[in-house]
């Protein structure tokens, strides 16, 4: 599970060059909104030379493409990347109704099944399980900023608009064991904002988040990671467990049950993973 | 007790002129100082040749000393910065006699030992009392510290205070005026605006964050950030943000400093006024909230850059200092560290008090990403040598922190707290796999000057610019 998609534009060079730099568990070459239309060709030749030439390290590397609706883009996104080293695609606009001709677009063009489905109108997210349930799709990802213009409700800190959808698209997603990805943070120098928003996420049940800017990945990642305590207390569980040789019993005056130590067993293996990266 | 003139003039009338004089100034001023300037318009009318400058820097609002020195009205320079049209006068070839590049606490010792001799010291005073005692805390130019100036006042053999603002006293004066033998009451000392030129934002680039944010892992995982540590780094946007990082990591730990040193920037007397900090040792202000704490903070102390910096100054500031960062213009595979010229040879800086803090440091660390404009900053070997290898324990860089090897103790601390540790040599490569190896010239140029270690050693020779092919 990535705790980071950090969205990178597809035709700037300079942080192209560096997107491996910015530790980031995934990066999101983007060329869709954060592209204009009049630069979409160069985004695509610039992502294709890069990816063809310079080796990253220790990322995954995803491209958010056109939307299957607007169909030339589209066809023209993939036809460019064919062969070229990603770990998949981001697939704006996402609907189950789509996928099967997205699916076939990208064997067609040589590139990963695997697919992260960005959740962005209103009715999709009552389409959520059929999409999590698809095996090319690796992850879920929330598109805030669209789904609230959309529902026309202005986007607020407390994101309580958009509460429905995140816990919509977390269920779906942990339904199938696939990667619950929470909407960026969009102010980008309000560390506090962006530290509890995170938080949220992470209470919320996301395993990770997505990131427009790269100062934010660093707090992203503190926010994911288990803290101390609950570490410290994960392995209390655990160690108690095996010396009674049970999973029912009872720790700092609370019960202890089988759910519980396979959350610790869950969390003490998260925050290993944070620990390697 | 001076003697007060009312124009530059009546006091050059008054004052043994002659050719081939040594003459000093100090860069409190900064890129709005507008005496150096003054002062040597009117050498040069009065017919004066060959004068030997001392300036402890040179900046671009300096620039009509590059047709001074062309002219031969200056022959000699002797400096810790230069940058601007004077620099690229020095490429040129223009000095007709010796180019010397100290450091700041080299300055200071050279003045105290005698290698710098000086005839004459114009010090831009930005506040004087009718004692001639002197501040640079108050008045329209104020520029804090006078620091720099402290060493010319020693041992200049005439002291020319140069103020625009008259006072009848000094409270707590940075200048006695018993050692000034005249004082030159001026319309204007210079231009505000550039005087308070030095500092910057902490930087918001991503991968200067990234540098920072690594530079203070390096700093904790060293263990070098706990009750009564000291720190100094300079006032540029990555420092910046690696001092308003290391102050979160302070409050956090809830550890007090004991002193910063340096040049001051308002982030460190904020830390001061809000406790994280006891004193600091203030050889330069950066800017306006540096200055004003400087002239009202009781634990904000001006120093001269001898109590600063000078390597035989057993007393020095910097003997204790704990951490310092630096940054970079170019880096070699044995840690040697250029910030004097670019890679064509031009000059772009100097020392400074670069070399200084490297050296007493218990830990000195390089930030600086891999490349600048697309050029590596890991070169093989630096085109001038600034500071040597030896000195430098850590350099962080985006894509990698490289240890010096001599440091073991520190590269295993680094290792346990899981630091992205990477060799030079690799380092090296992966620039060169970014952007292709730079090219490299067989021919060094014309020599133009010296390049000299805190203890007057010459450590490296400065060479003409390299035309570009």
């Amino acid at each position: 599970m990535r705790r980071s998609y950090l969205f990178i534009p597809g035709d700037v060079p300079r942080m192209l060059q560096n997107l491996d730099v910015f530790d980031a568990d995934a990066v999101i070459i983007d060329f869709e909104d954060g592209v204009h239309p009049d630069q979409k060709e160069a985004a695509r030749q610039l992502t294709r030379a890069f990816l063809k030439h310079h080796a990253t390290r220790d990322v995954a590397v995803f491209v958010r493409v056109n939307a299957w609706e607007e169909a030339a883009w589209f066809q023209e996104d993939l036809a460019c990347l064919s062969g070229s080293p990603l770990s998949g695609i981001v697939l704006p606009k996402a609907h189950p109704k789509h996928l099967t001709d997205v699916v076939f677009a990208l064997e067609e063009a040589g590139l990963p099944m695997q697919i992260v489905a960005l959740l962005e109108t209103p009715e999709v997210f009552f389409h959520a399980l059929e999409l999590a349930k698809h095996p090319a799709v690796s992850g879920l990802l929330l598109g805030g900023e669209d789904l609230t213009q959309a529902l026309g409700v202005p986007r607020t800190s407390a994101g309580d608009e958009i509460l429905f959808a995140r816990s919509t698209l977390v269920y779906a997603a942990k339904a199938f064991n696939k990667e619950a990805i929470d909407t960026p943070f969009t102010t980008v120098d309000d560390r506090d904002g962006l530290l509890a928003d995170a938080h949220k996420a992470n209470a919320l049940g996301f395993t990770g988040k997505a990131a427009i800017h790269p100062n934010h990945i660093h707090d992203i990642h503190v926010a994911f990671a288990p803290s101390v305590e609950a570490i410290e207390t994960a392995e209390r569980i655990l160690r108690r467990s095996e010396t009674l040789k049970s999973m029912r019993f009872s720790l700092d005056g609370k019960m202890v049950d089988k759910p519980v130590v396979e959350r610790a067993r869950a969390l003490l293996l998260r925050a290993a993973a944070s620990r390697r990266r | 007790m001076p003697v007060f003139y009312k124009t530059l003039d009546a006091c050059l009338d008054a004052l043994p002129l002659q050719s081939g004089m040594a003459c000093s100034f100090h860069h409190h001023l900064r890129n709005g100082d507008g005496v150096l300037n003054q002062v040597c318009a009117a050498l040069e009318a009065r017919g004066m040749r060959d004068l030997h400058l001392y300036p402890s820097s040179i900046f671009p609002v300096h620039a009509p000393l590059a047709d001074m020195i062309r002219r031969g009205t200056v022959s000699h320079l002797t400096t810790s910065y230069i940058n601007g049209p004077v620099a690229e006068a020095l490429g040129e070839g223009a000095l007709k006699g010796t180019l010397r590049m100290q450091t700041h606490g080299g300055r200071a010792r050279a003045f105290k030992e005698g290698d710098n001799q000086v005839d004459i010291a114009f010090i831009a005073a930005p506040a004087v009392d009718r004692d001639g005692h002197a501040s640079g805390t108050l008045g329209p130019t104020a520029c804090g510290s006078l620091g720099y100036a402290l060493s010319d006042v020693a041992h200049a053999r005439i002291k020319v205070l140069v103020t625009d603002h008259l006072v009848d006293t000094l409270d707590t004066p940075q200048i006695d005026g018993a050692a000034i033998d005249a004082v030159v009451v001026c319309e204007s000392l210079g231009d505000p605006r550039g005087i308070l030129s030095g500092t910057t934002a902490p930087t918001r680039d991503p991968i200067g964050v990234k540098i920072a944010r690594q530079a203070i892992e390096v700093m904790d995982a060293a263990g070098m950030i706990y009750e009564g540590f000291s720190y100094q780094s300079g006032a540029g946007g990555i420092s910046l943000r690696a001092t308003q990082l290391l102050e979160q990591s302070m409050v956090t730990r809830g550890v007090q400093a004991s002193f910063f040193s340096g040049g001051i920037t308002g982030m460190h007397a904020r830390m001061l006024a809000a406790g994280r900090v006891q004193k600091l040792y203030d050889v330069q202000c950066f800017d306006l909230e540096a200055v004003k704490s400087l002239a009202s903070h009781p634990d904000h102390h001006a120093i001269s850059a001898d109590a600063y910096a000078n390597p035989a100054n057993p007393e020095r500031i910097i003997k204790n200092l704990g951490t310092v960062i630096l940054g970079a213009t170019e880096v070699d595979l044995a840690f040697n560290v250029n910030v004097t010229t670019d890679s064509y040879n031009t000059i772009i800086g100097g020392s400074g008090g670069h070399a200084d803090t490297a050296e007493d440091a218990a830990l000195t660390l390089i930030v600086t990403p891999l490349l600048k404009a697309r050029i590596p900053i890991v070169r093989e070997q630096v085109t001038t040598m600034t500071t040597a290898g030896a000195h430098i324990d850590v350099i962080v860089t985006e894509r990698g922190i490289a240890v010096n090897p001599r440091r073991k103790d520190l590269m295993s601390k680094l290792q346990a707290a899981g630091c992205d540790l990477v060799d030079l040599p690799s380092l090296l490569a992966r620039a060169h796999a970014l952007s292709g190896p730079p090219k490299t010239w067989e021919s060094k140029g014309r020599k133009i000057g010296i390049v000299e270690g805190r203890r007057g050693e010459i450590i490296d020779t400065l060479f003409g610019k390299v035309a570009i092919p």
